[in-house]
């Protein structure tokens, strides 16, 4: 065994090892004590110095050395008197033959030799049947070559939170996991894309898959050749879509109620024509057309013609888009939709009505007793307190995604969102997202919230949080046996050894 | 100025009752007279002129003749495969036709280094460029447009027209939202017309870098929901274009061929003999007599049999009273007492695929292609063989043999039986 330190004295959650010269121990680092039958793994939380020499001593040695009173001194035998003390916890308790992985309840051996973890060690991480591939095992800097998977059957339904501040690799995993997924028909993801990051329109990306022409569909309203156009016609907005995502009056929803009442799927258009209807001030329908226009961007030309700015709502063309999509979810495949070019309101309300769809749909299957036939539906939301935060929450009431979040499980819904910002999102929501694969993040209020809501006990692990690089996470979830750390591979180098060769069928023409 | 008529889904020979077969030739008939009379310079027909590969020859003679009348007086006609008048492997009566020099099928091109290279065709006269794609079988041409050199097509200069004969994603109806379809992103850019064929229904829509993409719906009928949409008011006809180097005017012409009637009764919470009764009733007040009725039974009784509603009883009432012809849409009809129907759908097409879809998970399989979606589309393909008749003067045993080639071509068992 090459042994990495020795427990020197701690507590339960804090055991203190002494680092063995000329061994480094980095923060994060996984470490191993060895026990007979099973062994510990334990987690460095923290580093610290440690000396025998009194603290004058070496103020006076240090002195010394600075005002040049004694170049050449040093410490007698130093490797002896000056060392680091590495504080760790431990994460769990494995049999020697990997098959039963326990939380650890009791302290390991005083005085215990540890090492540096090996990929041996790590034979119960096991690719599940659904997989979803996140990376591979992380001790501190070092990469070890044991793959980390998600079942996505268990992680899905019961949300996702994907945590960290600007160019942590957010992006970089999501793609990542939606390439190991693409082609597996269990479950459906809706990605609203509002950087058009995933599809790979002029990068690589996830249309390089080999599986992408029967399980992916990207909509855009720039859509490149063999993808969909994102066009969404205005008959298939009903009114309840809007709730939560753009807020109206009373007295603006008293007049939308009308509208449908009257007017049915037609109510918007009729709303932008101004067809007058008892009841509905003009000045409240001016202010409703006004709030469809920055909302939808839906306005009358002067040839009294309905138009569109960005071209994504139409009232001809569109009728079977959101249905075409929750279709695909319900087989199994990948949406990508591009919302780069939509403002947010009109982004999230494309994705209210897909999320509608699908969700009552489920909530269906389940009193019909199908449900257990179709694959779980997950959403993955990019800045997700635009509709999951506290404020959005208290001031414009409940809307789908937080419905979702709250009752999705019963029904094979899940989300995957995305946020800088986790504070921003209310506990119980945060609770209820039993997986969080945590990145880099230097706000101390945000690691504090997501430590607060971990499936794990992260309580010391706030400067390993703080210290994670680009690439580097950790991964806590009610379905994983501790909070593992894992290096995510370059979405680039990645998909260079995952690739499989498209398939060329030879096709015969017929004029 | 120039003009063109665009023209689609004819479907002539889709109709068995003589009836609607003298309609169906009557709209055909009326059309192409229209063009002669507007003068076009030529006419578009964008697929399924004929409702089948091989047509009941009478229903050819007639076209025919009506197409080379046309041709005589010196107006070309463009066409290209349908979904239903193209044949994987025998010849169709379009390639016939074609070969006679009737019409020009405007379908060229080659596969080179896995790319589809088309052919314009140019009309003499006007100089209108033409190219276009014809449909396979479930949109099965979607290959094709995956391999299309798009770049080629866009550089060409002139007044461009695209035909093609597959429902586009964008403007699939909400009837049709479980039909194949393709991307209009697939279609090169910048031509001046998108003639389209397949949708049952006229539209006339523009995207951006697609400025005129236009389905003239079917000129009568190729299937009872059309007749039931007619009969609720959708027009039926086809199109003349005007244009010069650009389209300069697009018009609908429309070709009415006989008035409908829709009737529509929801035989809910009646037992079998009360729905029988009113139904009687009702269709008695109706002024039939010289329409094609199309009636509507749906909801559920609460007892009785569905077959115990005397629907031929219904249908001779109709036919006294003067009806042209009578269709009896009873497939939303069910019973509380008697579930027959474990699905209910619009029509027979729509209640084949989702009991398929409902069985398939039942049948315990190891082939791939028999699993899923994969083996719903292949149980409709296989059913839409075995369901054609035999054609007039074909003997048993060529019907026999015409059928089971069409099932081992379906189920790709050919090369295995060589």
């Amino acid at each position: 065994m090459e042994v990495a330190g020795q427990i020197v004295s701690g507590k339960v959650g804090e055991i203190l090892i002494r680092q063995k010269s000329e061994e480094t121990i980095e923060l994060g680092d996984l470490l191993v004590v060895e026990a007979g039958d099973h062994f510990l793994i334990l987690q460095v939380f923290d580093l610290r110095y440690g000396s025998q020499i009194s603290p004058s001593a070496r103020e006076l040695l240090a002195g010394m050395k600075l005002e040049g009173f004694g170049a050449g001194l040093d410490f007698l035998e130093p490797e002896l008197r000056n060392y680091v003390i590495a504080a760790v916890k431990a994460v769990a308790r494995v049999s020697n033959d990997g098959k039963d992985v326990k939380i650890p309840k009791v302290l390991p051996d005083f005085f215990s030799s540890v090492r540096h973890i090996k990929k041996e060690d790590l034979t119960f991480l096991t690719k599940p049947s659904n997989p979803v591939y996140l990376g591979k095992v992380r001790s501190g800097s070092k990469t070890i070559d044991v793959d980390v998977y998600l079942n996505a059957l268990d992680v899905f339904r019961h949300h996702i939170v994907v945590p960290a501040t600007t160019g942590r690799g957010k992006s970089n995993l999501v793609k990542v996991m939606l390439w190991s997924m693409l082609g597996q028909d269990k479950f459906g993801v809706l990605v609203l894309d509002p950087h058009d990051e995933y599809y790979g329109r002029h990068e690589k990306g996830l249309k390089d898959h080999s599986k992408v022409k029967d399980n992916l569909l990207y909509y855009s309203s720039t859509p490149p050749a063999g993808t969909n156009t994102l066009v969404v016609n205005l008959r298939s907005i009903l009114p309840w879509h809007f709730q939560g995502i753009v807020m109206f009056t009373d007295a603006q929803q008293d007049a939308i109620k009308l509208y449908y009442n009257r007017f049915k799927e037609d109510w918007i258009e009729n709303i932008v024509r101004g067809t007058p209807v008892d009841g509905v001030a003009p000045r409240t329908l001016e202010v409703l057309q006004r709030k469809f226009d920055t909302s939808l961007g839906v306005y009358l030309d002067d040839a009294g013609n309905l138009q569109c700015r960005n071209k994504v709502f139409s009232d001809t063309a569109g009728t079977t888009t959101t249905k075409d999509i929750a279709n695909a979810l319900e087989k199994g495949k990948i949406v990508i939709v591009d919302t780069s070019r939509l403002l947010d309101e009109a982004e999230l309300l494309i994705g209210s009505i897909v999320v509608s769809q699908i969700f009552h749909r489920y909530q269906s299957y389940k009193s019909t007793a199908e449900l257990d036939t179709k694959p779980i539906v997950s959403v993955v939301i990019e800045e997700a307190p635009r509709v999951l935060g506290a404020d959005v929450l208290a001031s414009a009431g409940d809307n789908i995604y937080s419905t979702v979040a709250r009752e999705g499980r019963k029904f094979k819904v899940g989300l995957i969102a995305i946020t800088q910002l986790t504070s921003l999102i209310p506990r119980p929501i945060l609770a209820n997202m039993n997986t969080k694969i945590i990145l880099g993040n230097e706000m101390a209020a945000e690691r504090r919230a997501i430590i607060d809501s971990a499936a794990q006990d992260l309580s010391e692990d706030d400067r390993t949080i703080a210290s994670l690089d680009k690439g580097e996470a950790i991964v806590s979830s009610n379905f994983t046996k501790f909070a593992v750390p894992i290096q995510i591979p370059l979405f680039e180098k990645y998909i260079e050894t995952s690739a499989s060769k498209k398939e060329n069928e030879k096709t015969v023409f017929v004029g | 100025m120039h003009k063109f008529a665009h023209i689609s889904d004819c479907h002539l020979g889709a109709h068995r009752d003589p009836v609607l077969q003298k309609l169906e030739f009557a709209a055909f008939d009326k059309a192409l007279t229209r063009c002669t009379q507007e003068e076009v310079d030529f006419i578009v027909i964008s697929g399924d002129l004929f409702h089948s590969n091989i047509p009941d020859m009478g229903v050819v003679n007639n076209a025919v003749k009506k197409m080379r009348e046309v041709r005589d007086k010196g107006i070309p006609i463009y066409v290209i495969y349908g979904s239903h008048d193209y044949s994987p492997n025998e010849t169709s009566i379009v390639d016939i036709l074609d070969s006679a020099g009737l019409f020009t099928k405007i379908v060229k091109g080659e596969i080179e280094k896995d790319t589809l290279k088309l052919e314009f065709t140019e009309d003499p006269e006007t100089k209108a460029k033409l190219v276009g794609i014809s449909a396979r079988k479930t949109g099965m041409e979607e290959k094709y447009y995956e391999i299309l050199d798009r770049e080629t097509l866009e550089k060409e200069k002139g007044f461009k027209i695209f035909v093609f004969h597959s429902a586009l994603s964008e403007f699939k109806p909400d009837f049709l939202a479980t039909m194949a379809s393709v991307p209009i992103s697939y279609f090169p850019k910048g031509f001046d017309y998108y003639a389209g064929g397949h949708i049952h229904k006229q539209i006339e829509e523009k995207l951006p870098g697609y400025n005129k993409i236009v389905y003239p719906g079917p000129l009568f009928a190729g299937y009872p929901r059309d007749l039931e949409q007619s009969a609720c008011g959708e027009k039926r006809g086809f199109y003349i274009v005007s244009f010069d180097d650009k389209v300069e005017k697009v018009e609908f012409i429309e070709i009415p061929t006989c008035e409908y009637i829709f009737f529509e009764y929801d035989a809910s919470n009646k037992n079998s003999t009360q729905a029988q009764q009113e139904l009687v009733k009702r269709i008695k007040e109706l002024d039939v007599a010289e329409k094609v009725v199309l009636l509507k039974v749906k909801g559920e009784l609460s007892g009785g049999k569905t077959s115990d509603i005397n629907f031929s009883q219904i249908r001779n009432i109709l036919t006294e009273n003067g009806a042209l012809h009578v269709n009896i849409n009873r497939f939303g009809l069910s019973s509380k007492e008697y579930t027959s129907l474990k699905v209910m759908g619009e029509d027979v097409r729509e209640i084949e695929g989702k009991l398929l879809k409902e069985s398939i998970g039942s049948v315990k399989v190891s082939t791939e292609a028999l699993k899923g979606e994969k083996g719903v589309h292949l149980a409709t393909e296989l059913l839409n063989a075995l369901r054609q008749g035999q054609k007039t003067n074909e003997n048993k045993k060529d019907y026999e043999d015409r059928i089971l080639e069409k099932a081992f071509e379906v189920l790709k068992l050919r090369e295995v039986l060589k």
